[in-house]
C-alpha cells in the first residue's frame, strides 16, 4: 500500500513539474511570436502596394503606413492576448481568430487523420511484418516501404494528382468541397471525402513507411525479450501474444513519432495543401507571410506553437498510461 | 481481434467508396474561373487587394462610366461623353434605367457623391488630384470640372473609378471598416454573395435587372486551384490562365487558348544612384552585355518577344519605332567599361583602383497576372555578365524582401516585372517618376533627366492625341538613352477556356482598367 501511494505522488509531481515548464515555454513562444515577424524584412505596405498597379505617392504610402500598421508595444501584445484579443487581419479585415478556426477543422481533418491513418496503418502493418519475419512477404515490405520513405511528399502528391484525377478523372484536382454548390447531406459528406483523398492519400504514403519501419524494428526487439517466451510457453493463443504483450511494449516509439510528427501539423502539410490548393492553417500562414500581415502571422505563429506544447503535454501524460515503466523515470 | 480489424477495414475503406462512387455537382449554367492564389480581398473599393485579379473581382459587381472591350473604349454608365475645351470639363450623358442591386436608380447625384467621397477617403487606383468638381447638370448629365486639363482622364476616371451608391456610403464614416452587406450594393452585372477566406472562393449571381441586359450565366464563382490547367482538364474550371508550353494540350482536349498583346514587361532594375550603376555609359554597357534574345531561348524556351528599351509596349498605339535599341555585342560592353577605367584582370573579370567589378542581382519569384512564376532569369544574365568580365553575385530571395530591398535603394541590380505597358502612356510618369510613385518598387524614379520630367508633366495635360503622341515618343527615346532601367521582354500571356459554354474570352484592348492582362472581362458574360 505504502509503495503504490508513493507511485500515486510521484506523477503527480512531474504532472506539476511539466504544467509548469509548459507555461514558461508558452511565454517564451509568445515573445518569439512577437519578435520573429517583426524582423522579417518588408512590411505589408510594401508588400501589398509596392508591386500592385496602385502606385503609391510618398504622401499616400505614409498614410496607408499610419493606417495599417500602427506599432503595438510587447506590453500592449500581452494584455491584448490576455483577453483572448488574436488581433485583427490587415489584409482581411477580419479577427485573426476567426480566420484561424476557420482554417482549423480542415488542417485538424487532414493532417490529424492522415497521421492517425498512417500510424495505425504503419503500425499493424510493422507488427504483422515483424511476426513473420525472414519470409519474402517481409523482406519486400521492408524494401517497398524504404523505397517510399524516400520519396518526397510533392513527388508522391504529382503523381496520385495526375494519375486519379487528370488521367481516370475519378477525384477533383483541387479545394476541400465543391464551392457554392447545393447538397444533401451525404452528398455533402461524398463530396468532402471525394476532395480528401488525393491529399489525405499523399500524406499517408509519405508518413506511412517510417511508422511501418519503427514499429517493425522495434517489435522485432520485443519479439526477443523473455516475456515472449515465457506468454508462448504459457501456451497463449498467437493473437494474444503478438498484440497483448509484444506489440503493446513496441507501442511507445511510435506513439512517440506520432506526436512529434503531429506537432508540426501546421508546417508538415503546407507542401500538400500547395499542390491540391487545400484550405489550411499552412496555406493560411504561407499568405500571411506573404502579405507581411503581421497580426495573422503571430495567430497562426502562436497557435501552432501552443499546440506542439500541447502535444508534447499530452504525450506525457499518455506515456505513463501506454507503458507504466515511464512512471518511474527519473 | 479479428472483429475489431473488421470494423477498423470497413472504416477506412468506406471513405474511399464514398468517395468514388460519386461525381461532380457543378451546375450547367454557371462559370467557374481558376486562380492559383484564391484570396484577393472583399469586392468593394476599400476591401480588394491593390493588384488586378483584386480590381477584376470587383469590377462585376460595379461599374464604371465607361469601360473598355477589345478594341476600345465603349459605353457603360455613360452612354456618351466628350471633352470642352474651353471649360476643361468632360460632360457624360448616362444611361437610362441603370439600377443599383437593391432597386433604386443610378443617378448623376451617385457619381457626383463618388467624386466627393473619394476626396476625402481615397481610393489608391483613382487620383482625383486635377478633378475640381463633378455636378449633376442634367437629369441624366454630370460634368467632371477638371483643374487643369488631364490627358489620361477617361481611362484614368472614366473607366476604373468604381461609381458608388450614394444612399449606401453617405452614412459611412470611414468606408475600411465598413463590411456589412450593403457595403457590396453595386450596378455591375453580378450581385456579390460570398467570398470564402479558407477556401478562397468567390461567388456571384447575376443580376437580373442589369441596364446592359441580364448576364448570360446565372452564377460566377472563383476556384483555387494550384494547378489551373489541372483544374481545366479535370472540369472544375472554365477559364485559367496558363503557361505558353501547355498550350499544345490544351487545344488537343478542345480548349480554345487566347493570348494578349505585350503588356507585360519583365525588366532588370538599377541602382542608379551608387557608381558605377549611376554612370549612364555603364549602365549602357550592361545593355549591350544583355542578350534579350538569350534569356528568352534559355529561360522561356523562346515563348516571348524582346522588349523596347523605352518602357512602352511595342504593340501600343504609341510606341515609337525609333526608340534607341542595344544590339547584344560583348565586346561594345568591354570597349565601354575599357573608356572607364575598367582593367581586366587575369581572371577574366575587370577592375578599377585594385576593387573587383562585382554586382549584386537580386532574383525572385513574381506574380505575374495573378499567377506565381518562378525566376529563370537571374542564372542567364549572370552567365552573359560574367562572360563579358563583370562578376555577379546572384541571389534569390522572396518577392516581399526583393520589393523591400528595392523599395529602400538596398540593393544594386533586381530582376523585377509589371503590367501596364498597353493602358495610357500615363504608366511612363509612374515608372519613371518618382513624384508619381514614390512607393513602388517597379518605377525607376529617376530624377536626373530635366527634358525627360518636363516632358513627363506635359504629356499629362496635353488634350491633343497627335502633340501627345510626339511627346510619349520623345519620352521612349530618352529613358531608352538614360537607361535607368533596363527592359528585357514581354512574356507570353496566355489563357484557356471551354468553348462549350458559350462564352467568348477575350484580352481587353490596353488591359482591363489600368490595364491588367487579364481576360476576365464583363462584357465576356454580357455579349
Amino acid at each position: 500500500m505504502g509503495r503504490e501511494a508513493n507511485f500515486r505522488f510521484s506523477p503527480k509531481g512531474k504532472g506539476l513539474g511539466s504544467i509548469l515548464t509548459f507555461a514558461s515555454a508558452l511565454f517564451v513562444l509568445v515573445c518569439l511570436s512577437y519578435v520573429l515577424p517583426r524582423l522579417m524584412p518588408g512590411d505589408f505596405v510594401t508588400a501589398m502596394f509596392a508591386s500592385s498597379h496602385v502606385t503609391l505617392s510618398a504622401n499616400q504610402e505614409s498614410e496607408a503606413r499610419a493606417y495599417f500598421q500602427r506599432e503595438e508595444g510587447f506590453g500592449e501584445y500581452l494584455l491584448r492576448l490576455a483577453r483572448l484579443d488574436w488581433g485583427r487581419s490587415y489584409a482581411l479585415f477580419q479577427p485573426v481568430s476567426s480566420l484561424i478556426l476557420q482554417a482549423l477543422p480542415w488542417t485538424l481533418m487532414l493532417a490529424v487523420g492522415a497521421h492517425l491513418l498512417a500510424s495505425v496503418c504503419g503500425f499493424m502493418i510493422g507488427v504483422e511484418a515483424a511476426w513473420r519475419r525472414g519470409t519474402r512477404v517481409e523482406k519486400g515490405l521492408v524494401g517497398l516501404m524504404t523505397m517510399l520513405e524516400g520519396v518526397p511528399e510533392m513527388a508522391v502528391g504529382a503523381l496520385l494528382l495526375a494519375i486519379f484525377a487528370l488521367q481516370l478523372h475519378w477525384l477533383p484536382t483541387a479545394g476541400a468541397q465543391t464551392p457554392y454548390v447545393e447538397l444533401s447531406l451525404w452528398e455533402r459528406l461524398a463530396d468532402t471525402a471525394r476532395h480528401l483523398a488525393l491529399p489525405m492519400a499523399t500524406l499517408v504514403i509519405s508518413y506511412l513507411p517510417g511508422n511501418f519501419l519503427l514499429a517493425r524494428n522495434s517489435m522485432v526487439m520485443v519479439l526477443g525479450e523473455e516475456f515472449i517466451l515465457t506468454a508462448r510457453a504459457k501456451g497463449l493463443p498467437d493473437r494474444r501474444v503478438r498484440y497483448a504483450h509484444a506489440a503493446r511494449n513496441a507501442l511507445l516509439p511510435v506513439v512517440t513519432r506520432f506526436g512529434l510528427r503531429l506537432a508540426f501539423m501546421v508546417t508538415g502539410v503546407v507542401v500538400v495543401e500547395t499542390i491540391f490548393s487545400y484550405p489550411g492553417l499552412g496555406t493560411l500562414l504561407f499568405n500571411a507571410i506573404r502579405s507581411r500581415d503581421l497580426p495573422l502571422i503571430q495567430g497562426v505563429v502562436l497557435f501552432s506553437s501552443g499546440a506542439v506544447l500541447s502535444v508534447n503535454l499530452a504525450l506525457e501524460l499518455v506515456y505513463s498510461r501506454i507503458d507504466p515503466r515511464t512512471r518511474h523515470a527519473p | 481481434m479479428r472483429r475489431r480489424f473488421c470494423i477498423f477495414q470497413v472504416l477506412l475503406t468506406f471513405p474511399i467508396f464514398l468517395a468514388l462512387a460519386t461525381g461532380s455537382w457543378a451546375q450547367s449554367n454557371e462559370v467557374r474561373v481558376a486562380d492559383s492564389k484564391g484570396d484577393w480581398g472583399h469586392p468593394n473599393p476599400w476591401r480588394h487587394y491593390p493588384r488586378g485579379p483584386g480590381y477584376v473581382r470587383m469590377s462585376w459587381v460595379f461599374d464604371t462610366l465607361v469601360w473598355k472591350d477589345e478594341k476600345g473604349m465603349v459605353p457603360a454608365l455613360a452612354g456618351s461623353w466628350h471633352y470642352e475645351h474651353v471649360r476643361k470639363a468632360f460632360v457624360f450623358q448616362m444611361v437610362p434605367g441603370a439600377k443599383w442591386h437593391d432597386g433604386k436608380p443610378v443617378t448623376p447625384n451617385d457619381v457626383v457623391f463618388t467624386v466627393e467621397y473619394f476626396k476625402k477617403n481615397p481610393y489608391g487606383w483613382v487620383v482625383l488630384d486635377h478633378v475640381d468638381r463633378a455636378e449633376a447638370t442634367g437629369p441624366h448629365e454630370v460634368t467632371f470640372f477638371l483643374k487643369r486639363p488631364y490627358a489620361p482622364f477617361m481611362e484614368d476616371v472614366g473607366g476604373t473609378m468604381p461609381i458608388l451608391p450614394k444612399h449606401v456610403w453617405e452614412k459611412v464614416q470611414d468606408p475600411k471598416e465598413y463590411g456589412e452587406p450593403a457595403a457590396f450594393i453595386g450596378s455591375g452585372p453580378f450581385l456579390f454573395r460570398d467570398f470564402d477566406v479558407a477556401k478562397g472562393t468567390y461567388l456571384y449571381v447575376a443580376f437580373p435587372e442589369y441596364y446592359q441586359g441580364r448576364p448570360k450565366v446565372d452564377r460566377l464563382i472563383y476556384v483555387k486551384a494550384a494547378d489551373p490547367v489541372a483544374a481545366l482538364l479535370s472540369g472544375q474550371a472554365n477559364l485559367a490562365n496558363i503557361q505558353p508550353e501547355m498550350r499544345p494540350l490544351l487545344e488537343e482536349r478542345g480548349m480554345t487558348v487566347i493570348g494578349d498583346k505585350a503588356g507585360w514587361v519583365k525588366k532588370l532594375m538599377i541602382n542608379h544612384r551608387v557608381s558605377p550603376l549611376s554612370h549612364k555609359r555603364f549602365r549602357q554597357a550592361l545593355a549591350h552585355a544583355i542578350s534579350q534574345e538569350e534569356i528568352l531561348q534559355k529561360a522561356h524556351r523562346g515563348r516571348g518577344r524582346p522588349a523596347s528599351y523605352g518602357l512602352l509596349s511595342v504593340d501600343h498605339d504609341d510606341y515609337n519605332p525609333k526608340t534607341p535599341g542595344y544590339a547584344h555585342d560583348p565586346s561594345r560592353a568591354r570597349q565601354i567599361l575599357e573608356s572607364m577605367g575598367f582593367q581586366r584582370g587575369p581572371d577574366g573579370f575587370y577592375h578599377k583602383e585594385g576593387k573587383p567589378l562585382k554586382l549584386e542581382l537580386l532574383a525572385s519569384s513574381i506574380t505575374v497576372a495573378g499567377q506565381p512564376t518562378a525566376d529563370r532569369d537571374g542564372e542567364v544574365i549572370r552567365q552573359q555578365l560574367e562572360s563579358v568580365g563583370i562578376r555577379v553575385e546572384l541571389r534569390s530571395l522572396e518577392q516581399t524582401t526583393t520589393d523591400a530591398k528595392v523599395r529602400n535603394w538596398d540593393f544594386q541590380l533586381a530582376i523585377s516585372g509589371h503590367g501596364g505597358i498597353m493602358g495610357d502612356p500615363k504608366i511612363l510618369n509612374e515608372m519613371i517618376s518618382e513624384d508619381y510613385a514614390a512607393g513602388s518598387v517597379n518605377s525607376v524614379r529617376f530624377q536626373e533627366n530635366k527634358e525627360l520630367l518636363d516632358l513627363l508633366e506635359a504629356q499629362m495635360v496635353e488634350m491633343d492625341p497627335a502633340q501627345r503622341r510626339a511627346m510619349v515618343h520623345r519620352i521612349q527615346e530618352i529613358f531608352a538613352e538614360e537607361l535607368p532601367s533596363i527592359c528585357l521582354y514581354y512574356p507570353e500571356t496566355l489563357s484557356a477556356y471551354d468553348p462549350n459554354k458559350g462564352i467568348r474570352w477575350f484580352y481587353t484592348k490596353g488591359g482591363i482598367s489600368k490595364g491588367i492582362p487579364i481576360p476576365q472581362n464583363k462584357l465576356s458574360l454580357l455579349r
